[in-house]
C-alpha cells in the first residue's frame, strides 16, 4: 500500500498480531513495540491507559473488522431475508475458522468475554444502522407488515442476530433448511408479510 | 434440573443446612462477590461450623456448583408458575418474559457478578456454553408452553424466548425494559409471538393450571 497506516491502526493491527502469538495475558507493551515500529511514547499518547487499553481496542478493532467482513459478504442480497440467511452462515463459518477467537476462547476466555460484551453496542449500532436500508426497501416493495416500526424491527433482528452468531442453540448453521426455517419463521414473522 | 445426591462421605443431606449454606452463598456474593468469599464467609454467614460445611460440600466450588444449580431451578420454576393460568399463549409469555426479566434484575447475587466479576459469569453463557445455557434454559421453562404447543414446538419457542430475554435484559443499551409488563407485551406481540411456529393457532388445551 502506498498511502502510510495511521499510527493507530498499526499499533492495533500490531497488537492483534501479539495476541495471536503469545495471547492476552503474555503481551506486552514491548512486545507492540517491536511489532508496530511505533514507539513506546507514541503507542501510550496514543493509549494513555496502556496495554488494558489497548486490549480493548484491539476486541473492538477485530470486532469492527469481522462485521465489515460480514457486510460485505452480503450487502448484494436480493432481499431481507436472504440477507440475513447469508449473513448467519457466513457469521457462522466465519466463527468457527476464526483461529485467534478459537484460542483464545480456549485458553484465556475470562480475558476476553468481557471486552466483547463492552463493545457489543458498538456492534449492534452498526448492525441496526446497516439492516435499516434493506427494511425500507421491504417497506417500499410492500413486503412489511401493516404498523411495524422500521427502527424497533431492525433494533430486535440486530439484537437477535448478534445473539444467534455468538450462540446459535438448537440451530444448526450449516443446515440451509434450518437457516430459512429460523430467519423466516423466528426471526421475521412479526416484521415481513 | 436436578439436585445432586448426598456425597459418599457426607451423610444424607438435610434439607436445612444446604438451604441454609445456598442463602449464604448468595448473600456473600451479592455483598462481595464471588472471587472474595471464602467458605469461611459462607459457614459464618450460615451460622454453620465450617467443619460441618466441609462434610456436607467438599468444598467452595461444589458449593457454588449447588447454588447455580438450586438458584436455576428456582428460576425456571418462578417462570414456569408465572405462565399459570394465562388463558392465552401471549399472556403466558408475556408473563413469563416479565416474570424473568424480573428475577434477572433482583437477583443481587447476579447484578454483582455481571457489574464487577463479569469474567466468572460470561464463559458460562456465551459462544459453547451460551448454546448449552439456551437448550437448558428452554427446556426447563417450555412446559409451561405445553398447554397452547406441541411438545417440540414449546421446546423451539422457550428457547427463542430465553434468547429474547437475554439479549434485551441484560444489554445496558436495550430501548426496551422487559420488567415493565406493557412494554413486554408490545415487544412480545409484534415480534416475537408472530414468529413462534404454531402461534397463530394455538389456544389453551386444559382449562386448569398446570404445575411444569
Amino acid at each position: 500500500m502506498s498511502v502510510s497506516v495511521a499510527p493507530r491502526e498499526k499499533v492495533l493491527a500490531a497488537t492483534y498480531a501479539c495476541v495471536a502469538r503469545f495471547g492476552m495475558g503474555k503481551t506486552t507493551v514491548e512486545d507492540v513495540v517491536k511489532e508496530s515500529g511505533v514507539s513506546r511514547a507514541s503507542i501510550y499518547r496514543l493509549f494513555p491507559g496502556g496495554k488494558d487499553q489497548l486490549l480493548r481496542e484491539t476486541v473492538g478493532w477485530e470486532m469492527n473488522r469481522f462485521f465489515t467482513r460480514l457486510a460485505e459478504a452480503v450487502y448484494d442480497a436480493p432481499d431481507f431475508a436472504s440477507l440475513l440467511e447469508g449473513g448467519l452462515v457466513f457469521a457462522h463459518r466465519a466463527i468457527q475458522e476464526h483461529e485467534v477467537l478459537r484460542k483464545v476462547l480456549e485458553t484465556e476466555p475470562e480475558r476476553l468475554l468481557p471486552l466483547i460484551t463492552v463493545e457489543q453496542h458498538r456492534v449492534l449500532e452498526f448492525i441496526t444502522a446497516f439492516l435499516l436500508p434493506y427494511l425500507e426497501r421491504e417497506e417500499q416493495e410492500g413486503r412489511v407488515r401493516e404498523g411495524v416500526d422500521l427502527h424497533a424491527a431492525a433494533d430486535y433482528v440486530a439484537r437477535m442476530i448478534l445473539s444467534l452468531i455468538g450462540s446459535p442453540g438448537r440451530w444448526d448453521m450449516d443446515d440451509p433448511e434450518q437457516v430459512s426455517t429460523l430467519v423466516r419463521e423466528e426471526l421475521l414473522g412479526g416484521i415481513l408479510v | 434440573m436436578a439436585l445432586p445426591t448426598a456425597t459418599p462421605q457426607a451423610p444424607s443431606l438435610s434439607p436445612t443446612i444446604e438451604d441454609r449454606a445456598v442463602q449464604a452463598m448468595l448473600a456473600c456474593v451479592a455483598r462481595h462477590g464471588l472471587a472474595k468469599t471464602t467458605f469461611d464467609d459462607v459457614a459464618r454467614e450460615a451460622g454453620c461450623a465450617r467443619a460441618t460445611l466441609y462434610r456436607y460440600f467438599g468444598g467452595k466450588r461444589q458449593l457454588v456448583r449447588l447454588t447455580v444449580t438450586r438458584e436455576a431451578a428456582r428460576i425456571a420454576a418462578g417462570i414456569r408458575d408465572a405462565a399459570g393460568a394465562a388463558p392465552t399463549l401471549e399472556d403466558a409469555v408475556v408473563a413469563m418474559v416479565v416474570r424473568a426479566a424480573r428475577e434477572l434484575r433482583d437477583n443481587e447475587s447476579l447484578q454483582f457478578l455481571f457489574a464487577f466479576e463479569p469474567e466468572l459469569v460470561l464463559p458460562h453463557v456465551t459462544f459453547d456454553a451460551g448454546n448449552r445455557f439456551l437448550v437448558a434454559a428452554g427446556s426447563a421453562v417450555a412446559p409451561a408452553l405445553n398447554r397452547f404447543l406441541p411438545a417440540e414446538r414449546a421446546e423451539r419457542a422457550a428457547e427463542w424466548l430465553a434468547r429474547v430475554v437475554l439479549t434485551h435484559a441484560v444489554s445496558p443499551t436495550s430501548p426496551i425494559d422487559l420488567t415493565d409488563e406493557s412494554a413486554a407485551r408490545a415487544l412480545v406481540r409484534e415480534f416475537v409471538l408472530p414468529g413462534l411456529a404454531g402461534a397463530e393457532t394455538a389456544v389453551p388445551t386444559t382449562p386448569t393450571t398446570t404445575r411444569g
